[in-house]
């Protein structure tokens, strides 16, 4: 079975066949074969032309990605590590998204971000950052967090076919190991701003994104046994965001529990307790909501130090026993 | 130049009613610059400007109705009214936009020159900027990545003296600007950004260099605002004599001189130019003054390009 | 030729709307040349030079150091032998009236007597989940009442679920129970017949009370009284009601149907007047607010008839007459029902 980061490569190689106008740059994407191993054999398969390695300049090799974008080009820019993205931020926030918006609907910016994020590889404060709020604040961009091969390799697909600029949030942890689900054969694309109901249950609905998509869902087979039965959705593109199962799930069982790896304040996941608490599906809750979510500190360095600053499996499973015992 | 010219003036009274919102950034004084680069290139040829970029709208082929109808805040202007006078983009004329952030378009125009060389199509990338930009870390990106693929840009630089109001003299350690070529291995050429002839022969040259596949060029123009660097400066950081230093090196009499002397036009030709660019400004502030003000509703729709099924 | 331009007040900030004209560089009759400065002005943040925008001769100055000057509005006139850019479009910025909304007059109730029964007081500091506090609404419960057991003394809806319900309340609805359980009793042991019609009608309650009690009107030898009493069904929280409305072909339309609006008012909220809880002659059921087209009919006992409205679709609704044949026999059951039907 694939990894993500086969899938990823896949999903590349694919987009590479069916358009000549989609490329890759990046630093160490080429000969390199990516630093995570992403591209791997992309720059032999398909020549220093299309696999471009840059120096290291995000800034401008994020504006060269949005110059060439807006001249008919689709790139795929990789920024090593999503910390990274902070240099190249006028490109990003103030280029990329404002474009299509600013400039009336002249211009457009058909460009996708890939850039692995997350913590657990005792890379410290500066490599394992979760920023998914940071590009979900700002209008213009999508942003998507898979939390599989399976969904990667569609989600991508569908982000390099979008005419706007799409951020492609990895996680350096599901790399290396394949998911539950085998990555399906073909081109099939997974269409943006769609939640999956991964789960069915009707004790407790359960948001989660990337990494945490998987925790809870080990927590939702061991409770299952135990006659919880927990509804786990993952939004997979967390802005445009699709709340819909949300609101029917959470009139089914009254209990919701978000689940994000960053840290707590002004996290993404914050997004799905505004939404849901200002709609007519808060009549239906019979608990309090319970978010989890890392500690506002940077990540520290020590494994164990580094473990304690998100939420792991133990956690999950303690919030979920907790809010279905005292809220019935 | 004229249109340059009166229109920014125009502008400036526009702006001095009320009418306009914001602010402005005119760049009278400076109008041989973009007309010289302009002339060397043609409409499939691509810029990106900035801030102070209604004369290199002009001068690549905009629209001036829809112009004064963007700074109006009107339907009909280049942006529909949500971009304003920093991010006028007119695609027909090869025009990628106008930019807020100083040294913004530089990346930009640098991946326009990739594609352009991916996709074979031998146009050239011309990025206008500031002094200014030329100490933000885009620029320095940018010239590296043009100079390692030898991309068919240019880096224009038009030197007024002053990034709003640090002059040159203080934000370089350096006296020669165009001595910054040297660094990233590319030639660093020096033009009178006033004497129009001289800066279309330095374009020229710079667009030959890059469609021959040569690499990028980075040319400094001097030349010097007349106005503030927005509408609310207050010059505290220059003197009145030097402003009026400048004001005898007006680049639109120094080239009516010249062309009278080779006896290329008469007097009267400049004059009809000029009352033609009159003429030309007046009717386009006419119709866009009159034209339908854009409306809050569609502001959703239109973040997003509509992804086709 | 000679243009005549008019030096304005410049707009230098946003929120600036007029400037104060500090004084002149220049005077009447001088030559200046485009950039010379004319005139400073201030603002509250900011103090600027207005500078010549052509070579030229002042002509003549239109303010006077000191003076207040709106933006866009002359401080003084030059002339020139180029044409200066200079828009005047006039005070062409309007601004739009501000449309008034009239609040709509207030709807004055008249809520009738009924005094509701004292709350027996247990938590005061009241905190539930949404559903609870959404179920306890529904079923009428005081949260005040219910014992909370979740956490941080918050009531959960286990809580609300088993919650005593106001035993004054639950008196009101055991009696209602009551009463229809026995009305049904009753109706079996009574002989009728029923017919139905369908009415492509528009009416409302009163519309259809006062018509109703016309046709009866019409009929003195099928009444079991002197006076006709309509009594109507009105389903609250409480349970049903069944308010009498006496003689209602007498009133005017307008009347009675403000009473009847008060009147179902009250009902819903369990405070219907006692005095008008007694004599029925015959009953009206209204199933359309539950979409049925029929039901079982209720006949009480010295009520000759009992009418049912049900739902058939959008324009058409159904109307059943049920009669006690010891009083009125089948044939004029008949009769009825035509009246009534041909009267809506």
């Amino acid at each position: 079975m694939l990894t993500m980061a086969e899938a990823v490569r896949e999903a590349m190689s694919i987009a590479f066949d069916e358009r000549p106008e989609v490329f890759l740059l990046g630093e160490d994407v080429g000969i390199y074969g990516g630093a995570f191993g992403v591209s791997g054999d992309m720059y032999h398969r398909y020549g220093a032309d299309r696999v471009l390695d840059t120096p290291i300049a995000e800034l401008g090799i994020v504006g060269a990605a949005v110059g060439a974008a807006l001249s008919g080009m689709r790139p795929i820019v990789e920024i090593q590590f999503s910390d990274f993205t902070a240099q190249a931020m006028d490109q990003i926030a103030n280029q990329a998204a404002k474009i299509h918006f600013m400039l009336g609907g002249a211009l457009h910016v058909p460009m996708v971000l890939r850039t692995p994020q997350g913590s657990g590889t005792g890379a410290a404060a500066q490599h394992s950052q979760n920023l998914e709020p940071w590009f979900a604040s700002v209008p213009g961009l999508k942003v998507v967090v898979p939390s599989n091969p399976a969904d990667a390799k569609g989600l991508l697909l569908a982000a390099i076919d979008d005419p706007n600029p799409v951020i492609f949030l990895e996680h350096k942890l599901l790399y290396k190991i394949p998911g539950r689900d085998p990555v399906p054969e073909g081109s099939a694309r997974i269409p943006l701003g769609v939640s999956k109901v991964v789960r069915e249950g009707k004790d407790l609905t359960i948001v989660a994104t990337g990494i945490m998509v998987n925790k809870s869902y080990e927590v939702a087979e061991k409770l299952a046994a135990e006659g919880i039965s927990i509804t786990l959705i993952d939004p997979r593109t967390i802005s445009p965001l699709d709340m819909g199962p949300v609101f029917e799930s959470v009139e089914k069982t009254g209990r919701l529990m978000v689940v994000q790896e960053g840290p707590a304040q002004a996290g993404f996941i914050n997004e799905v307790i505004a939404q849901l608490a200002g709609s007519s599906s808060f009549g239906s809750l019979i608990a309090p909501i319970k978010r989890l979510a890392g500690m506002n500190i940077p990540i520290p360095y020590a494994p164990q130090l580094e473990k304690a600053a998100v939420p792991q499996i133990e956690d999950i499973e303690a919030a979920a026993r907790e809010i279905v015992k005292n809220w019935r | 130049m004229w249109r340059i010219r009166k229109f920014e003036e125009a502008v400036e009274d526009l702006f001095g009613r009320g009418m306009m919102h914001g602010t402005m950034h005119l760049s009278i004084g400076q109008e041989a610059s973009p007309t010289g680069m302009c002339m060397a290139m043609t409409l499939q040829d691509q810029i990106t400007s900035t801030h102070r970029g209604h004369g290199h709208c002009i001068a690549k082929g905009a629209d001036l109705t829809r112009m004064i109808a963007e700074l109006l805040g009107k339907k009909i202007g280049y942006c529909g009214g949500r971009g304003g006078s920093m991010h006028i983009a007119d695609v027909e004329t090869g025009n990628l936009g106008a930019n807020g952030v100083v040294g913004g378009g530089l990346p930009i125009a640098a991946g326009a020159a990739l594609a352009s060389k991916m996709m074979n199509r031998g146009t050239v990338a011309v990025s206008f900027f500031g002094d200014g930009a030329m100490n933000e870390g885009a620029f320095h990106e940018a010239a590296n990545m043009a100079a390692i693929w030898k991309l068919p840009m240019i880096l224009f630089c038009e030197n007024n003296g002053y990034g709003m109001s640090s002059s040159t003299a203080k934000a370089f350690a350096i006296d020669n600007l165009a001595d910054r070529g040297k660094g990233y291995g590319i030639p660093g050429v020096n033009v009178d950004g006033n004497d129009v002839v001289a800066v279309y022969e330095v374009a020229q040259a710079a667009v030959d260099r890059a469609k021959a596949g040569e690499g990028p060029t980075l040319i400094i123009a001097e030349t010097y605002r007349w106005k503030g660097h927005s509408r609310s400066d207050k010059n505290l950081y220059r003197t009145k004599e030097e402003i009026e230093e400048w004001r005898t090196k007006d680049p639109i009499p120094r080239f009516i001189s010249r062309a009278i002397e080779a006896g290329l036009l008469n007097q009267e030709q400049c004059d009809a130019i000029q009352n033609d660019a009159i003429e030309a400004i007046k009717a386009a502030v006419n119709e866009a003054v009159k034209a339908e003000s854009a409306e809050p509703s569609g502001l959703l729709d239109a973040v997003f390009k509509a992804v086709s099924a | 030729m000679s243009f005549k331009y008019p030096v304005v007040m410049p707009k230098m900030s946003m929120t600036m709307e007029t400037g104060e004209l500090i004084n002149f560089h220049v005077a009447v009759g001088d030559q200046v040349k485009s950039g010379d400065v004319l005139f400073e002005v201030m603002t509250d943040k900011i103090d600027m030079e207005v500078e010549a925008p052509a070579d030229g001769v002042i002509e003549s100055l239109v303010a006077n150091p000191g003076d207040v000057v709106e933006i866009g509005k002359p401080v003084l006139i030059m002339l020139t032998e180029t044409e200066v850019m200079a828009f005047d479009f006039g005070d062409d910025n309007e601004p739009v009236a501000s449309v008034e909304v009239v609040a709509p007059a207030p709807v004055v109730e008249t809520p009738v007597v009924v005094a509701p029964p004292a709350p027996i007081i247990v938590n005061t500091n009241v905190k539930a989940v949404p559903k609870a506090r959404v179920e306890a609404a529904n079923r009428g419960i005081d949260l005040r009442t219910v014992h909370p057991t979740g956490p941080d003394r918050t009531i959960t809806m286990q809580d609300v679920n088993g919650a005593q319900l106001d035993p004054a309340i639950i008196k009101r609805q055991e009696a209602n129970k009551a009463l229809i359980a026995k009305g049904i009793e009753m109706t079996r042991g009574i002989a009728q017949a029923s017919f139905t019609r369908s009415v492509s009608a528009n009416f409302d309650h009163a519309q259809f009370i006062a018509a109703w009690a016309k046709v009866l009107r019409g009929r003195p030898d099928l009444a079991a009284h002197e006076h006709i009493g309509v009594a109507l069904i009105i389903e609250s929280k409480y349970g049903s009601a069944l308010p009498v409305f006496r003689d209602p072909d007498q009133s005017s339309i307008a009347d009675l149907a403000a009473l009847v609006a008060s009147t179902t008012d009250a009902a819903k909220n369990g405070k219907v007047p006692v005095a008008m809880l007694s004599g029925a002659t015959t009953t009206v059921f209204d199933l359309t607010t539950y979409s049925m087209s029929s039901a079982t009919p209720l006949l009480f006992p010295n009520q000759v008839t009992s009418v049912t409205i049900g739902y058939e679709s959008a324009t058409t609704k159904i109307v059943s007459l049920t009669i006690d044949l010891n009083f009125c026999d089948f044939y004029d059951g008949a009769l009825l029902l035509d009246a009534l039907v041909a009267s809506l």
